[in-house]
Parts: structure tokens; C-alpha cells; sequence
């Protein structure tokens, strides 16, 4: 009796199983991949959109939706690397500080508002209006005044004058939103651009649907739906990538670039980036404010091999303002100091570097632990002992900005390409304490920095980002480790995905063949 | 039974006023700022402090903390300083795949651990008995990212049977049921384990206990004697046990929600914490410690069922 009993329950059980089992057939197969061909792609993202206002988020997932649904004035042509109009025909300088930007004609909002100089004005005034609390209001705090001068034309005045302007306006933060819908709705829910995608649902309380703006005013995209998708572990977004469930995903890790590398279904895109991986020392500390340390450490560092480790997904240069800047000038290379473990033991053991412990602070995202580990046996070989410290984002954010490290391993994405928008945050003494991390403060990169934001002629801008990164590279606040390299994994299906070395891509080409 | 209940609600708002307290000064106490989080590394200064003003996060701390205790006494959970939705929305909305996770997951657990636990009783020293209480302890000893990633290469990449993950059909279909049964394995073997372990050791006692003894004397079929004298007897403790592992369950769905893309109040909550938004944490901590005492009440409840000498007072 006891053993019928056991017996009928496993065969419920096994039934049961066997019949979900049969029901589901190859069905994670068939949901994508190469069988359907219909114009719709799946993405997948492994953090949340946070929101779907470019004035209100900066964070890049979110920047991924919107740079689908919104437009800038001004874009960098990732081929040339210049700077070209997107809704914007052109810009004129008539003096240092002012800008005269004629918009073009005849291209409307998804909500059907005309697209104009009232438009520009209320976003630029939103982003600006301290009440918005903007992310990013920063990028167009050097603007005074946004002046209306007839339905194409509009007039941006700065008190200084302003060289990164159109590299600022390039930014996702300062694309365009409807002011009819941002008046009625909130844009972080609803939102109303000009570009080739629009807000179609919120599914599954997270995941972000766009459909093809077919009034598009370039004429309508391939794909017709566009899902965004949350999978929060990127070891399951590889296999649904492998399975079909998604079409394609961006940020593949080394780690996991082998087994991307053997699936046969999918096709992986490398591009040289903007974000540069660096060093940051906190110069009101000892020994980091003794050039010589700073010197020893350069010395003992082997970024080349490093790089040779990270499968293809790190540019090897030792220069601050990476090669896919504007102000990188290849012959700088020879300014920055390479590795040489015998010249770093020898000045550690002159300044007796080896009797004191620095600590390597490093957010616990598995790339900059992996950097921490990696440099800090690195710098144990020439005879400095440094004890790895991993916070978490958030209180790495808030323990880099109050000083609380020695060393930092940190990094910058670089999203305007512009090399003045990297050292004017990050080595600037007015951003001391804040974006500046490393509290590095010196009077002549200051002066040459602030050259090259005020200069409105370009080449003279290049000249004087090229002595400034000189300058950094000899003075060593920060050392560069490596670049980074944008990377995207697709279906092979779907092609004409637009990657941009910011690591930001757009889809209005793309389309499932 | 009213008696109780309402005694249960008392001591749940008593709590709920406790753990709103703690969870408030423990978040602003942590290191992180909200603001940091949303401006991210490229926001500067001005905008930095832009944001937090703009959150209240300047006022006083016991003044933030009434106005937040104000608005919950209204019904009013605040808005995500980060996604600016509604707490109470997004909870909601989250809820659901929490929830039926955590039922399909108890579902597996009492299936396989209850079974477990009376064969190995009745099988007492036999092979079963053995290998059951191996795999009991390899269930409570395998972590979940470990056995839910196994599950995903096995049945969902290479045989194919069940989808990766996400949790968007209805449970009732039988594409949902089929995106709840490998997270389900998942979370429900380390409680499947110890209920196993539970429901042995309850039934050892109750099957050597005198009455059964008494009813075996006198005829009663085996499978009456197993049913009725001993089961409802060895289920008082496996209740308490299955009570506490679904309360687990309900707010300890986070790493196998990560694990399988399901977008659920677990991984809510810590994507929160990590982004410091005090309103979404608070909401979703209050929320699982609502449905914790819940769960316990029901489970007083079943035990004065089970067993009338219990009674409700």
C-alpha cells in the first residue's frame, strides 16, 4: 500500500513535468532569431531605464531609449569625427559669444507640434531653470541668455566665450522635447521627440516599447518595434541572445566575450570609444602629492599587457584624451611615461615609497575590480604596497567626491567627444571636491583649460587641449590605463546598427534581414 | 478568531511604525547620497545639489521623516526620487510576479519536501532515506545563482524546454506556468530541503507514537493510519516551517528575480537600495513585512485548524 501510494504521487509528478515539458517545445527558439524575420528586435539592457526625459536622467540605458526617440541640434559624425547639424542647418559665430544656430525646416514632434526656435528655447530654459534640477543642467551653464529671432533661428549668448559649444550640444542631455507634451504629460513617462522611434507602452512594468515614427521627417525606419528589456544578470541576456529570446545586447564583457565569440547565430561589432580608464590620486594626501610617487607608480604599471587581456575590448594609449577625442594629438604618446619596472623600483626604494600602504579604491562592478587587482599586484612588484578597498556605487560616488582614497581606478565616458569636456571636469580646481576627484589643483593646466573652452577657432582649441593633456601626462594627477572600445553582440538578422564610440547607438538604419 | 486577528493587526501597525523608523535612519544613516546616484559621476557640483534640493533631501531628518509617516497615513507612499513613479504603483505593478513565484515556489518546496519527509519516515535507514537526506542537504547548501544559471544552460539553452526567463504571461497559461517552473526549482529547493528534513523528523515521532501504534492494532488500513492519525498530527511543526519559508519567499525572491529577468519587488528593492531611493525602499520594506505577519497569522490560523486544542486566544 505505502509503496502504491509513493508510486501514484511520482507519476503525477512526472506527468506534470513531462506534459509542461512537451507543451514547450523549441518555443524559446522560435519567440526570435534567424526564423523570424519580421521587423521588430528585442534588446537587452541589464539595468532599468530610469526615464524617458532626457533633461531629467543621465544615465546611459535611459540615454539608449531616448537617443531613439529624441534629436540634438548637432551630432559627431563617428567616420570624420566632425561636428555636423542634425536639426540644426547650421551655426554661425558673429562674436566669440554668441551663437547663431538656424534650425531646419519643416520637421514636427511625434505629437505633431512644429519643431522650431520656441522649441529649443523651452528645452535649453527648462534644462537651465534650477527648479528643473536637471542632471545635467551643467552642460549649458555657460549659456546666459536663449533668444528667439525668428521661427528658424535662435540665438545662444554666453558671458565667456564658449569652444565646446557644439560638442555640448551634441549630448544627449540637450536633445529637443515637444513643449506642447512636456506641458501637458511627463516626459519620463510619456515622452515626444522628433526621432524615428516613439513611446509605444511601458510592458512588464519595466520593459520600454517603441514603434517606427512613420512621419518621421528622414523618412520611416525599417523596424517597426523596438523592446527594450531588463535582464539583470548578463550571463542570462547571453543566453536568451544564444536562444533567440533577444536580438541584441551591448556592454559584453571580456569575461564573457569567449562564449559570445562561439555562438554561431550571432555577430559582434567593436568600435574604438571615447571612455577612457585611469588612475586618480588624491592630491591632498601623501605620498600621491609627491611627483616622484606618482612617477614610480607610471613606471609600474604594464597597461599593454593589460589590454592584450581584455579580448580586444581596450585601445592601449597612455594619453588622457584618447585617440577618438578631439584635442588627441598621436604624438603626445611620447610624453607619457611607459613601463619600466626597473625605473619604478628604483625611485620607490630612493623615496622610501616601500615603507608606507596606499589603499586602491575601487567600485565593486567586476571591471574596476578586475583593474584594482591587476595593477595593484602590478605596483606590489616595484615595492608599493597597496590594499585593494571595493565600495559599492553609491558610496564610491559619495567617498571619491568628500576625498575619502588614496588611489582611485575611475573612469569617464566622454559622451561630447570633446577632450576640453574631459579636463575641464575632472582636473579643473573649480570642480575641486566634485567631479574632480583627485582635488588636483594647478594654476597653468587651469589657465590652458579654460583656453580651450573660451576659443571659438577649433584648431587653435586643438593646440591648446594637446598642451594641456601634455602638461597632465608629465604631472601625473591621473594616469590613463586604457580606452575603452564600444561593443555590441546582435543576431545575425538584424544589421545596420549605428555604434558609436560613446558606446550609444541608433537604429534608425537597422533592420532584420 | 476576530479576537486574534485584530490583536495581529494592532502589533502590525505597532510594527510597521517600528520598521518604518528603522529603515529610514539606517538608509539616510548609510553612506551614498541619492543625488550622487542620479547626477552620476559626470553631474557637478550645482547640479548635484540641484537634486537634492529638489528631493528634500536639505530638510531635516525627523522633518522628512513625518512628512513621509503624513503621507503613508494618507495612503500615500511618495514618488522613486530616481524614476519618479508612484511607490505604491510601481510596488503594485511588481507584486504580482513576486507573488506568484513565491506560490509556485512553495508549491515545488511542500511537494517535494513533504513527500520527501514521509517516505524517508516510512523508509526509515533505507537507501531513499539516505539519499534523501543528502540531496536535502545539498538543496539547503547550493546557492541560488548557482543552481538557477545550471537550470538556464540545461532546460532553457541547451534542451530547450522552458524559456530563459522573464515572467509576462499569466500563470495560468501554459507559457506562463512554463516561465514559473525553473525559477520556481529554483527558490523552492533550499525550502523543499528543510521541509524534507522537517516533515521526517515530525512523522519519526508521530509513527512511534502510542495511538498509531493503537490503530495498527486494531486493522486500520496503512494508508488511513499514514493520512489520518500520523500526517495531521507530524504537520503542526512542517506548517510552522512551510509559514516562515513562504514569508522568506515573498521578500527573498531577489537573487532568483535577477537570475531569470523577473521584475519583481525583490530585485525592486535592491535595485533601490542601490540607487538609494529612499521612498521605493521603505515602500517595498513595509509591504514585505506586511505579508509577513500576514503569512504567520494564516498560519495561526491553520494551526487551530488542524489541531482544535490550539484554539485562537
Amino acid at each position: 500500500m505505502k509503496k502504491n501510494f509513493s508510486a501514484k504521487l511520482l507519476s503525477v509528478l512526472l506527468v506534470f513535468a513531462f506534459a509542461l515539458a512537451g507543451c514547450s517545445g523549441n518555443s524559446a527558439s522560435n519567440s526570435g532569431g534567424k526564423a523570424d524575420a519580421s521587423q521588430e528586435v528585442t534588446y537587452a539592457t541589464t539595468s532599468k531605464v530610469v526615464g524617458l526625459s532626457p533633461i531629467m536622467t543621465n544615465d546611459s540605458v535611459s540615454s539608449a531609449v531616448n537617443e531613439q526617440i529624441y534629436e540634438t541640434l548637432f551630432y559627431r559624425d563617428t567616420k570624420t569625427n566632425e561636428i555636423k547639424g542634425l536639426l540644426a542647418e547650421k551655426a554661425e559665430t558673429p562674436d566669440p559669444n554668441t551663437w547663431v544656430i538656424t534650425l531646419k525646416k519643416g520637421i514636427k514632434f511625434q505629437d505633431g507640434t512644429e519643431f522650431n526656435a520656441d522649441a529649443v528655447k523651452y528645452t535649453f530654459d527648462k534644462i537651465k531653470d534650477p527648479k528643473t534640477a536637471a542632471p545635467r543642467a551643467s552642460l549649458l551653464e555657460p549659456i546666459k541668455s536663449i533668444e528667439v529671432k525668428d521661427e528658424q533661428t535662435v540665438v545662444l549668448k554666453t558671458a565667456k566665450p564658449y569652444g565646446p559649444m557644439l560638442a555640448a550640444l551634441t549630448h544627449s542631455n540637450a536633445a529637443i522635447v515637444s513643449p506642447t507634451a512636456d506641458k501637458k504629460q511627463d516626459l519620463m513617462k510619456d515622452p515626444v521627440g522628433t526621432g524615428p522611434f516613439k513611446f509605444k507602452a511601458k510592458e512588464n512594468g519595466e520593459d520600454i516599447v517603441l514603434e517606427a515614427n512613420k512621419d518621421y521627417w528622414q523618412g520611416a525606419p525599417k523596424l517597426k518595434k523596438v523592446t527594450y528589456k531588463v535582464v539583470p544578470e548578463i550571463t542570462t541576456a547571453v543566453s536568451m541572445l544564444q536562444t533567440g529570446k533577444v536580438n541584441f545586447l551591448d556592454g559584453v564583457t571580456s569575461e564573457l566575450m569567449p562564449r559570445v565569440e562561439k555562438l554561431k547565430n550571432v555577430s559582434i561589432e567593436k568600435k574604438k570609444g571615447t571612455p577612457v580608464y585611469y588612475m586618480a590620486f588624491n592630491m591632498e594626501k601623501a605620498p600621491m602629492n609627491n611627483p616622484e610617487f606618482r612617477k614610480a607608480v607610471a613606471y609600474a604599471l604594464d597597461t599593454k599587457s593589460y589590454v592584450k587581456k581584455l579580448r580586444g575590448l581596450g585601445v592601449d594609449s597612455r594619453s588622457f584624451i584618447g585617440p577618438e577625442l578631439f584635442g588627441y594629438d598621436p604624438s603626445s604618446e611620447q610624453k607619457a611615461i611607459q613601463y619600466d619596472p626597473a625605473k619604478a623600483k628604483e625611485i620607490v626604494k630612493a623615496n622610501g615609497f616601500d615603507k608606507q600602504q596606499v589603499t586602491l579604491l575601487a567600485a565593486n562592478t567586476a571591471s574596476y575590480m578586475n583593474m584594482a587587482e591587476v595593477f595593484q599586484a602590478q605596483l606590489e612588484e616595484a615595492g608599493i604596497k597597496a590594499k585593494i578597498e571595493t565600495l559599492e556605487w553609491g558610496t564610491y560616488l559619495e567617498a571619491t567626491q568628500n576625498g575619502k582614497f588614496d588611489i582611485t581606478v575611475a573612469g569617464w565616458s566622454n559622451v561630447t567627444g570633446d577632450g576640453s569636456e574631459l579636463l575641464y571636469p575632472r582636473l579643473h580646481s573649480a570642480n575641486s571636491g566634485s567631479t574632480n576627484i583627485g582635488r588636483y589643483k594647478n594654476p597653468e593646466l587651469d589657465k590652458l583649460i579654460e583656453a580651450s573652452r573660451s576659443t571659438v577657432d577649433q584648431d587653435e582649441r586643438k593646440a591648446l587641449l594637446k598642451q594641456a593633456n601634455e602638461l597632465v601626462l608629465t604631472d601625473l594627477p591621473v594616469i590613463p590605463l586604457y580606452h575603452g572600445v564600444a561593443s555590441m553582440a546582435t543576431d545575425k538578422s538584424l544589421q545596420g546598427i549605428n555604434l558609436e564610440p560613446t558606446g550609444q547607438w541608433t537604429l534608425y538604419k537597422a533592420e532584420r534581414k | 478568531m476576530a479576537g486574534l486577528i485584530i490583536r495581529r493587526v494592532l502589533q502590525l501597525i505597532l510594527l510597521l511604525l517600528g520598521i518604518s523608523f528603522i529603515v529610514f535612519l539606517s538608509m539616510h544613516i548609510a553612506p551614498g547620497d541619492p543625488a550622487d546616484i542620479i547626477g552620476g559621476p559626470t553631474a557637478s557640483k550645482e547640479d548635484i545639489e540641484g537634486i537634492r534640493e529638489s528631493l528634500g533631501l536639505n530638510e531635516p531628518l525627523m522633518v522628512q521623516y513625518f512628512d513621509y509617516l503624513k503621507g503613508v497615513i494618507h495612503g500615500d507612499f511618495g514618488f522613486s526620487f530616481q524614476t519618479k513613479e508612484s511607490v505604491s504603483e510601481a510596488l503594485l505593478s511588481r507584486f504580482p510576479n513576486t507573488l506568484n513565484l513565491a506560490i509556485a515556489s512553495i508549491i515545488v518546496a511542500i511537494v517535494i519536501g513533504v513527500t520527501a519527509g514521509i517516505i524517508s519516515a516510512l523508509k526509515h535507514n533505507s537507501w531513499f532515506d539516505g539519499a534523501a537526506t543528502v540531496i536535502s542537504l545539498a538543496g539547503i547548501s547550493i546557492p541560488n545563482f548557482w543552481l538557477g544559471a545550471i537550470l538556464i544552460l540545461v532546460f532553457a539553452v541547451n534542451l530547450q524546454w522552458f524559456p530563459v526567463g522573464g515572467l509576462t504571461e499569466p500563470f495560468w497559461t501554459v507559457e506562463g506556468m512554463k516561465q514559473l517552473i525553473l525559477p520556481a526549482i529554483t527558490l523552492g529547493t533550499g525550502s523543499a530541503a528543510m521541509i524534507a528534513r522537517m516533515s521526517r523528523s515530525a512523522m519519526l515521532e508521530v509513527i512511534r507514537a502510542d495511538y498509531v501504534r493503537t490503530a495498527r492494532a486494531k486493522g486500520v488500513k496503512e494508508k488511513t493510519v499514514i493520512m489520518v492519525h500520523c500526517l495531521r498530527n507530524a504537520m503542526i511543526p512542517v506548517i510552522t516551517v512551510i509559514g516562515l519559508n513562504f514569508g522568506f519567499l515573498l521578500g527573498g525572491t531577489i537573487i532568483t528575480e535577477q537570475v531569470f529577468a523577473i521584475n519583481g519587488v525583490g530585485r525592486l528593492m535592491i535595485e533601490s537600495i542601490a540607487a538609494r531611493d529612499f521612498p521605493m525602499v521603505q515602500g517595498a520594506v513595509l509591504l514585505v513585512a506586511t505579508l509577513f505577519v500576514l503569512v504567520n497569522l494564516v498560519v495561526d490560523i491553520v494551526y487551530a485548524l488542524i489541531d482544535p486544542r490550539i484554539g485562537f486566544e
